[in-house]
């Protein structure tokens, strides 16, 4: 049995304005202590199959929202992204997601100071829109 | 030797248990207690949310006092991380660094911890400058000598010219049992078999380890470019061999994993602790693997134990299982059950 890393809850379509705008999900990072969003390097995301451009994602923690690029000087502790405690993602999409099952896949990419290297995680599950 | 070894629990070892909401905070100091442990280590960073703005608040304080009375612990070591790379695009200068090193030791304190814990990424530079102000709040700095590295090496030499050349009582070592390590993990082993690696390399690998054990290990010399001493360490202990035979047998992904794996362990002599007891304030008992029986699969933890009475050690010997991290993908572990088998082995080693 593996750990929860997406919360199985969360998958949905975004809407503005009665508009489908993409959708969004929540996950766990795969490291052992909460961080400052500016350690985060990349979430490189893959749906169905189709890679999605760093540019379209948009993170979510505590009731405020980054974009990629600016998540890299994000450093005050109201954003930490708390160990255990979801985050969530919103893919820009336009139409969102069809009815049904999905599979998503996202490599989180997370430089610790201290490690020579960084840490990559694999995170995939498949999920369904209703 | 008059000893007085104490137990302690590093927090770091209920990750599992606090990542899936089943402990929090005062969940992992409960079962802290009920493991028998009387001291507890803490990684604020992981359990303390807004890190580090509740630290300097009474109410969070009071709290935390509270808990240790009820709970009857003493705060053992708290675990530092430098974030000298902050910033994607530069690192800390050395004058920010020693800034955010002084604000790690004032948080300590008003935790109530004695000693702080810093990486071997930290430049010997933010270290020296801090040493007068960790003096003032009376918390020592440990610096924790993990696998590659280890005591009476030309890597720790570096710091006891430092340590000589300031005079300074508050730096020293904090050994982490990694570097203790007999056997490789059955847990590690057990995951690579999982992923598809061939008995026979998982054997070469084994065979391997067990050959630098006996010969003992070549030691890391010390380098600030740590990648570049890490490679030398490893090419010095047979790893070209080791991996040419791995792949000779057919060796994939999985049997090379375990193969580079095997080398974030290592099997330091005991008397490593009586050399350099002088400069041992707190200990990480890390620990992989407990079987039912208390005896811990990968570290030698009474022939150590036996090191540190001899040496008259008077610090904690505090468990950090490392589970999580091992063993991640596959296996659901008991960090709690875990940490108590533990706990029991350091007391039978202890008393015994």
């Amino acid at each position: 049995m593996g750990k929860v890393i997406y919360n199985p809850d969360a998958f949905q379509n975004v809407y503005q304005n009665d508009e489908c705008i993409g959708f969004s999900f929540e996950f766990k990072l795969q490291y052992y202590r909460g961080i400052t969003l500016s350690i985060i390097r990349n979430f490189d995301v893959t749906i169905d199959g189709t890679s999605i451009p760093r540019e379209n994602l948009r993170v979510t923690v505590n009731g405020e929202t980054f974009t990629m690029d600016e998540m890299r000087t994000v450093i005050d502790p109201a954003y930490r992204w708390e160990f255990g405690e979801y985050g969530k993602v919103t893919v820009l999409m336009p139409g969102g997601l069809a009815p049904g099952e999905h599979h998503i896949h996202t490599k989180q990419v997370i430089a610790p100071s201290y490690m020579p290297y960084q840490i990559e995680a694999n995170c995939e599950t498949t999920f369904t829109i209703a | 030797m008059n000893y007085d070894i104490k137990r302690s629990v590093s927090l770091y070892s209920y990750q599992n248990a606090y990542y899936d909401g089943v402990l929090d905070l005062e969940g992992c100091l409960r079962e802290t207690a009920k493991s028998g442990a009387t001291g507890v280590g803490l990684l604020a960073e992981q359990m303390i949310k807004r890190f580090p703005l509740p630290i300097y608040t009474d109410e969070f304080r009071a709290k935390w006092f509270g808990w240790l009375k009820t709970y009857g612990l003493t705060p053992s070591c708290y675990d530092a991380f430098l974030e000298m790379r902050l910033y994607d695009n530069r690192t800390l200068t050395i004058y920010e660094q020693v800034e955010m090193m002084k604000r790690d030791i004032h948080l300590a304190k008003l935790l109530g911890f004695p000693v702080l814990r810093t990486l071997v990424s930290t430049p010997m530079e933010v270290i020296e400058g801090s040493l007068e102000y960790a003096q003032s709040e009376g918390v020592k700095i440990g610096l924790e000598v993990h696998a590659p590295f280890s005591l009476n090496s030309g890597w720790a030499d570096g710091y006891m010219e430092m340590i000589r050349r300031t005079g300074t009582k508050y730096f020293g070592f904090i050994p982490d049992f990694g570097i203790f390590s007999k056997n490789l993990p059955d847990m590690l082993r057990e995951k690579y078999r999982r992923a598809g690696a061939k008995e026979e390399c998982l054997r070469i690998v084994d065979e391997a380890y067990a050959e630098r054990v006996a010969k003992g290990f070549v030691k890391i010399r010390y380098d600030l470019n740590l990648g570049k001493a890490n490679m030398e360490y490893r090419m010095a202990n047979g790893m070209q061999q080791m991996m040419d035979a791995v792949k000779k047998a057919g060796g994939g992904p999985a049997d090379l994993g375990y193969a580079s794996d095997s080398f974030a362990y290592s099997w330091s002599d005991p008397k490593d602790i009586e050399d350099n007891i002088d400069y041992i304030f707190h200990t990480h008992a890390k620990c992989y693997h407990l079987d039912e029986n208390c005896v811990e699969t990968a570290v030698a933890i009474p022939e150590v134990v036996e090191a540190y009475k001899r040496a008259g050690y008077t610090g904690y010997l505090s468990t950090e299982y490392e589970g999580g991290t091992e063993t991640n993908e596959f296996f659901h572990t008991d960090d709690i059950e875990q940490v108590q088998r533990h706990q029991e082995a350091l007391r039978r080693a202890i008393e015994g």
